[in-house]
Formats: structure tokens, C-alpha cells, sequence
């Protein structure tokens, strides 16, 4: 094998003027988690709600529900990125449609909701998922004491819930995180953009890839570790 | 606006969009597939022997693909694939292989991971009582994984496998970073030359919402049966 | 079974008998029954011809039964008699398609009746205990006195924990529910329901899933209930219980009520085959 390895690639400077490769994979590593963390925030919220709908009494809820989960768990992210991206702001009015094109950062705005309304149906499934693991009895108890639904999901349902589906939750945020790569599609400069963006100036192909590998490994190190620690914190005494 | 859409850019691109496009997405989904679960469960073996160095290979290299994004994989793959060629054949320049290859072996490896966990818990699920009985039957270890565990993991494994299957389906549209000719490839290069995005867009994901709604409901009905079965 | 009128505390309490000082106060900070519309004569609970289906299947069949104030009454029947099902009729918890119940007054079938606000004036005790898994003892006992009832943080634990003292957990009062017994979290599901101030007490089955040896435990303090003048509707096997304390017992089988009669009556001379039968089953062993 030929190749030329060359580590100290990350100190040269980047063709784009200011600072260095590696300044620049840090750049996109920042706009990966930036990119995650807003997404999630979205998933989580808009999921806890479908999946909560999913398990109410009322046909109707249940239908948009499942509805919406099917939606978005049959059409490829890469396809849904492009039609949030691409073919929305041609639907919408013309002027609000030209006004979302010309919107700096779009693709970051336009990742954040994509990755948020894919996350959610996800999410969804896992908060279904987990108020359906919990003993009926838990609901009637709530209800007999007098708690209206929403007390009954609010006090009793979701707390036990959450707990419950917090590991695959850890998984869906991490696959969340993954899932902005994506982005770079529709121009978001995250850290796998940015990997390409050093191979492509540097021809350094494999030492661009193993930084931002490493990257990657290290947030999911990081996201494991909290996810570890928060379900210590969230543990109940004498259960399990 | 919905007004003025074209519909006669998408009959007219149909045999494009899939005698090429779709042919390629489902030929690389079947054949990663395949090879996916062979590999992914030679890695569960791998990674519940015990061997020392050799689980702990299997299962770093599982979560090491399981951490990152697959398009960053892809790319990894596509530049690497050559260089292991030329390793491989001991050609002193990189080997230029096929895009279609290279995109096999990639979902192949990266699907492989996925894969083995599912299998791991399949084979994990397999009662101890079952080994047990055939290890006093006289089989030796080898034989007991490949006709009494591998059988009902594989059955007990099925939906999921077949669930994988079709978000590797989905995956395969991420082949359009290295400009292939799947079938989100093809729709992605008629809105181009036409300028018809929002035609091409809303169809693609139409057909692909259509497969995958039709494909998990399918498995949803083979997952009651065999519930019913156990 | 004894009939020591207060449990004993359970260890670690370092001492024997009831705590004297809980004993004094009893339930002085406020009336254990609060009073009721129901006057004397008025039924507490009124049950008239109801009938519930599953789809196809009818699960009750016309039911009618009253259960007038401070009155105990047993239901008991082979399962699926319907005997849960009518007994979650009356608090809502299960619609039903015919008839009609009132609980000290209101109607529960009535789109008017603000279901909430009935229930809390209802306490039910469940086969499985039910206390909130992630809630302390002291939480578990308080939370629906604050957000059902709008007492205050304060005012809900006072009555919590002296309704726990009553059932002898004092000591237990900022555990999990994982880490009491099954006796112990029944004993503090039915303080958790004497909280709310119920005029009803509705009990689903509730040794049924304990160990043998906690289900005296928790008879005690529904003896001592009932002998507190609480109105009680009690769906059990026991029959020692129903003995002790039962005013009357109803005996249900296929969704139907077939015999409804005094306690005497019935373990006397219980008119029906079918119950005789059930009897004989149940006190053999």
C-alpha cells in the first residue's frame, strides 16, 4: 500500500482562510451537536405527545398517532430532508417560500425540523411503548382516585414511563445524533461534511476520516456515560 | 403551488426511475441483506464465544459501527475499499472497483452490525435447557449451534430481521452522496435536468412510503403468526 | 386472625403494642367518615338494573343491589362472576350500557356528574396494591389530596401520615413502595384511600394477591374500618371476613346477582344451589 500518511495535516491551515484543519472538524462537530441537541428537543417533545395519543381512550387520537408515526417511519430522512428542503418553500405561498430560501442558515433550520419530526415518530414508539409496559391497574388507580387523564399521564403514567424506556431513548437520541449527518445534503456544514470538505482539499482521506471517527466515538462515550448517571440519579429505591 | 404540477415528467421518467433506479436500490438491499445476516451472525457467534481477543474484536467492531453515522461509513468504504484491494491482490496501486461494489460491500459491513445484535438476542433467547439437551444427545458445540440454536433464533429473530431489512431499504438512498443511480439517484437527477423538484420529490416519497408501509405491515402479520406459534 | 383493634407497628419499631400517643390522637384531626347527603334510610350506594357487554358478551346481567350508609357488604362469587367488573361500575372505572348507579346521590351514568370529583369521594383498594412505584410512601399518600382535593402540602401530609399510623407503617413513611411487603403496600393503599376522605370504600379483591401470611394484616385494618361505622362494598374470597363483619353478602355468578342476603341468611341457609355449591368449595378448604 502507497499511501502517504501525513498526521500533522490537522495543524496545516485550511484553504478557507482562518485557522486550521482541525479547527475546522471542531467547527462541524459543534454544528453536529448543535444540530442534535435542537432536533431532540423537538423529537422529544412533539414524540411524548404522539405517543401519549397512541394510548389514549379517544379512536381519533390514536388514529393521527399512528397516522403520523407511519408517515415518517416509511419515508427514507435523505428523501424527507429534501422535501423539507427542496420542495416545502414551493408549496408555501411564493413570498414566505422565497423568504425561507433566502433565511441564513436554512440548512441548520431546515435539519432541525427534519430531524425533529423523524426523531419524534421514534420517540413515539418508544413512549407508547411504555406506557403500554406499565400494569393497567397503574391508570384505574389513578383514575379512582380522582385524577382527571392529563393528572393521571402527568403524575403517574409518564414519570414511570420515561424511566422505563430511558436506555432505548439513549439509543434514539444517538441515532438523532447520527442522523444529522445526513444533512450535509442540503449544505450543512456538520462533521462529516466537513471530513469530506478536508479529504477533498488535503487528499489526506484517511487521517480526515479517523479524526472525525474519533469524534463520533467519543460523543457516543460521553452520551452513554450521562445516560448512565441520570438513570442512577432517576432510580427508585426497591425497584428492580 | 399543487396547481401546477407536472405529472408528465414522472410517467415519462418511469422507466428510468425504475428500471434502473429501483432495480439498483433493491438488488443492493437484497444482496446486503443477505450477506449482512450471514456476516452479522457469524459476529454474534464470534462475540458470545468467549474467545478472548476474538469477542472482544466482534463486539468492537459492532459498536464502532453502531456509533457512527452511515454516511460517514460510506464514505470510509469508498475511499478504503481500493486500498484493501490492492492489500488484498498485492497490486502496488489502488484497485479501482465498481461503485455498485463498493456500495455492496459497505451496506454489507455496516448492515453486518446491526444485524448481530439482533441475532445475539436471538441466539440469547434460546432457553440453556435447549444446549443442555443436545450437548447430552452427543453433538458436538458446533453442531448445536447450527442445528438447534441457529433454527429458532432465526424464526424467533424473523420480524426484526425482516424490520432491519427494510431500513436498510430506506439506508440505501444514502448511496445519492457518492452520486449513484438508486432510485431516489434517479428521481434526484430527472428534478435536475428538469427542474421539476417538487414532481420528483413528492414521488419518491410516495413509492418509498408505499413500499415500506405495505413491507412492515406484512411483517407486523408474520410477527402475530409466529407469536402464535410460541 | 386477630382482632387487636390497631396492627401492631411493624419492626424496626422498638416497641410493643399500639404507639399511645397515635392511639389518643386516633383520628381526632378530622372525621374518619365525613358526613354524607345520604340520610338515614337514603341508600349509599345504589345499584339499579345494570348491564354491561364486551362486544357480544354480556358480562353483567341486570343488577340491582343497595348498600345503605355505614353498611358492609361482601360480594363473592366463582371468578368471572362479574363480581370486579360490578364494583368498578360504581366508581366508573368500567362504563356500563344499561341501569344506573348512584353513590350518595349522584349519578355515576350522567354526562352532568363531574366523574373526577365523584371518585375522590370514593376509595377503591386494588388486587395489586397499586401505590405509584416512583413516588415515596409519604407521596403516595399525599399526592391526590393535593392535586384532586387542592389541600395544602402540609395539610395533605398531616392526614397522610396519620392515616399511615393508623395502619401501623409509621416507620415506613419515606420508603418506595418496592421496599414494603405486599401486606405493608396493601396497608398503605388503603390509608392512601381513607386520605381523599372517601364517604365509600370500594375493595377489589384485596389479599387475593398476597402471601398467606400478610393477608391477617390486612384484614385487621378493614375489621377496624368497618368497624369505624365506613361504608364498605368488598369483592373477596374471605370468608372469615365476611363472617366478622359483613352486614349482608352478595353472591354473584355469570354477571347476575343470585342471591342477596343477610349474613346470617346467607351462611345459614343460602337458597340457591349455585351458592350452596360455592360455599361448600370455599369453606372446604
Amino acid at each position: 500500500m502507497n499511501y502517504n500518511w501525513n498526521w500533522g495535516i490537522f495543524f496545516e491551515p485550511s484553504p478557507e482562510g482562518a485557522g486550521t484543519y482541525a479547527d475546522m472538524l471542531l467547527s462541524g462537530l459543534l454544528w453536529t451537536i448543535l444540530t442534535a441537541l435542537a432536533s431532540w428537543v423537538i423529537a422529544f417533545c412533539l414524540g411524548s405527545i404522539i405517543g401519549v395519543m397512541r394510548t389514549l381512550p379517544s379512536r381519533a387520537a390514536q388514529a393521527v398517532g399512528t397516522a403520523y408515526v407511519e408517515l415518517f417511519r416509511n419515508v427514507p430522512l435523505l428523501v424527507q430532508m429534501f422535501l423539507w428542503y427542496f420542495v416545502l418553500p414551493e408549496l408555501l405561498p411564493a413570498e414566505l417560500g422565497s423568504r425561507i430560501k433566502q433565511l441564513p442558515n436554512a440548512p441548520f433550520y431546515t435539519a432541525v425540523i427534519c430531524l425533529g419530526f423523524f426523531t419524534a415518530a421514534r420517540v413515539a414508539e418508544q413512549v407508547r411503548a411504555g406506557i403500554q409496559a406499565l400494569p393497567r391497574g397503574q391508570r384505574l388507580a389513578g383514575t379512582a382516585m380522582g385524577f382527571t387523564v392529563a393528572q393521571t399521564y402527568r403524575y403517574v403514567l409518564l414519570p414511570n414511563a420515561y424511566r422505563i424506556i430511558l436506555p432505548p431513548m439513549t439509543s434514539e437520541f444517538l441515532n438523532n445524533l447520527k442522523n444529522t449527518s445526513v444533512a450535509l445534503t442540503i449544505g450543512l456544514l456538520e462533521l462529516t461534511a466537513r471530513a469530506r470538505s478536508m479529504q477533498e482539499f488535503s487528499f489526506q482521506v484517511f487521517e480526515a476520516f479517523t479524526a472525525a471517527t474519533i469524534l463520533y466515538v467519543m460523543i457516543n462515550v460521553v452520551v452513554i456515560v450521562a445516560a448512565t448517571l441520570l438513570e442512577r440519579s432517576l432510580s427508585i429505591p426497591g425497584q428492580r | 403551488m399543487l396547481a401546477n404540477l407536472d405529472l408528465g415528467v414522472i410517467v415519462s421518467s418511469l422507466p428510468y426511475l425504475f428500471g434502473q433506479g429501483m432495480v439498483f436500490t433493491v438488488t443492493l438491499t437484497a444482496l446486503a441483506a443477505t450477506m449482512g445476516v450471514v456476516l452479522g451472525t457469524l459476529l454474534a457467534i464470534l462475540r458470545l464465544s468467549g474467545i478472548p481477543g476474538v469477542w472482544h474484536l466482534a463486539k468492537g467492531y459492532v459498536e464502532l459501527m453502531r456509533s457512527l453515522p452511515l454516511v460517514l461509513v460510506i464514505f470510509w468504504f469508498y475511499f478504503l475499499v481500493p486500498y484493501i484491494g490492492a492489500w488484498a491482490t498485492g497490486s502496488p496501486t489502488p484497485i479501482q472497483v465498481g461503485a455498485f461494489a463498493s456500495a455492496l460491500i459497505t451496506f454489507t459491513m455496516f448492515e453486518a452490525a446491526f444485524f448481530a445484535e439482533i441475532m445475539r438476542a436471538g441466539i440469547q433467547s434460546i432457553p440453556k435447557g435447549q444446549t443442555a439437551a443436545a450437548l447430552a444427545l452427543g453433538m458436538t458445540r458446533a453442531q448445536v449451534m447450527r442445528t438447534v440454536v441457529l433454527p429458532q433464533a432465526f424464526r424467533n429473530m424473523m420480524p426484526l430481521l425482516l424490520t432491519q431489512t427494510i431500513i436498510l431499504f430506506q439506508d440505501t438512498s444514502l448511496v445519492y452522496v457518492l452520486s449513484l443511480t438508486d432510485f431516489l439517484g434517479a428521481a434526484s437527477k430527472v428534478a435536475q435536468r428538469d427542474g421539476r423538484l417538487v414532481e420528483m420529490y413528492l414521488f419518491a416519497a410516495v413509492v418509498y412510503f408505499l413500499i415500506c408501509f405495505m413491507a412492515s405491515a406484512l411483517v407486523r402479520r408474520l410477527h402475530s403468526r409466529v407469536a402464535i406459534v410460541r | 386472625m386477630t382482632s387487636t383493634p390497631i396492627p401492631a407497628p411493624d419492626a424496626p419499631e422498638p416497641h410493643s403494642g399500639p404507639d399511645p400517643a397515635l392511639a389518643d390522637e386516633g383520628l381526632a384531626k378530622g372525621p374518619l367518615i365525613p358526613p354524607s347527603k345520604a340520610a338515614s334510610g337514603e341508600p349509599m350506594i345504589a345499584i339499579d338494573g345494570v348491564s354491561k357487554w364486551y362486544g357480544a358478551f354480556q358480562v353483567l346481567t341486570d343488577c340491582t343491589t343497595r348498600v345503605s350508609k355505614g353498611e358492609v357488604v361482601v360480594v363473592c362469587g366463582p371468578s368471572g362472576s362479574g363480581k370486579s367488573t360490578l364494583i368498578k361500575c360504581v366508581n366508573a372505572l368500567e362504563p356500563f350500557q344499561k341501569g344506573q348507579i348512584s353513590v350518595d346521590g349522584t349519578k355515576v351514568k350522567d354526562r352532568s356528574t363531574n366523574l373526577p370529583k365523584l371518585r375522590s369521594r370514593v376509595g377503591m383498594v386494588f388486587q395489586h396494591f397499586e401505590l405509584f412505584p416512583h413516588l415515596s410512601i409519604t407521596d403516595n399518600l399525599t399526592i391526590a389530596q393535593r392535586k384532586v382535593l387542592g389541600r395544602s402540602g402540609e395539610d395533605a401530609k398531616r392526614r397522610g401520615l396519620d392515616l399511615l399510623a393508623r395502619v401501623g407503617l409509621s416507620a415506613h413513611a419515606e420508603k418506595f413502595p418496592g421496599q414494603l411487603s405486599g401486606g405493608q403496600q396493601q396497608r398503605v393503599a388503603i390509608a392512601r384511600a381513607l386520605a381523599m376522605n372517601p364517604v365509600v370504600m370500594l375493595f377489589d379483591e384485596p389479599t387475593s394477591a398476597l402471601d398467606p401470611e400478610m393477608v391477617g394484616e390486612v384484614l385487621d385494618v378493614m375489621v377496624e374500618l368497618a368497624r369505624d361505622g365506613m361504608t364498605m362494598m368488598v369483592v373477596t374470597h374471605e370468608m372469615g371476613f365476611a363472617r366478622k363483619v359483613a352486614d349482608r353478602v352478595i353472591f354473584m355468578d355469570r354477571g347476575e346477582i343470585v342471591e342477596d342476603a343477610t349474613k346470617d341468611d346467607f351462611f345459614g341457609q343460602p337458597r340457591s344451589p349455585r351458592a350452596q355449591q360455592f360455599l361448600s368449595k370455599i369453606l372446604s378448604h
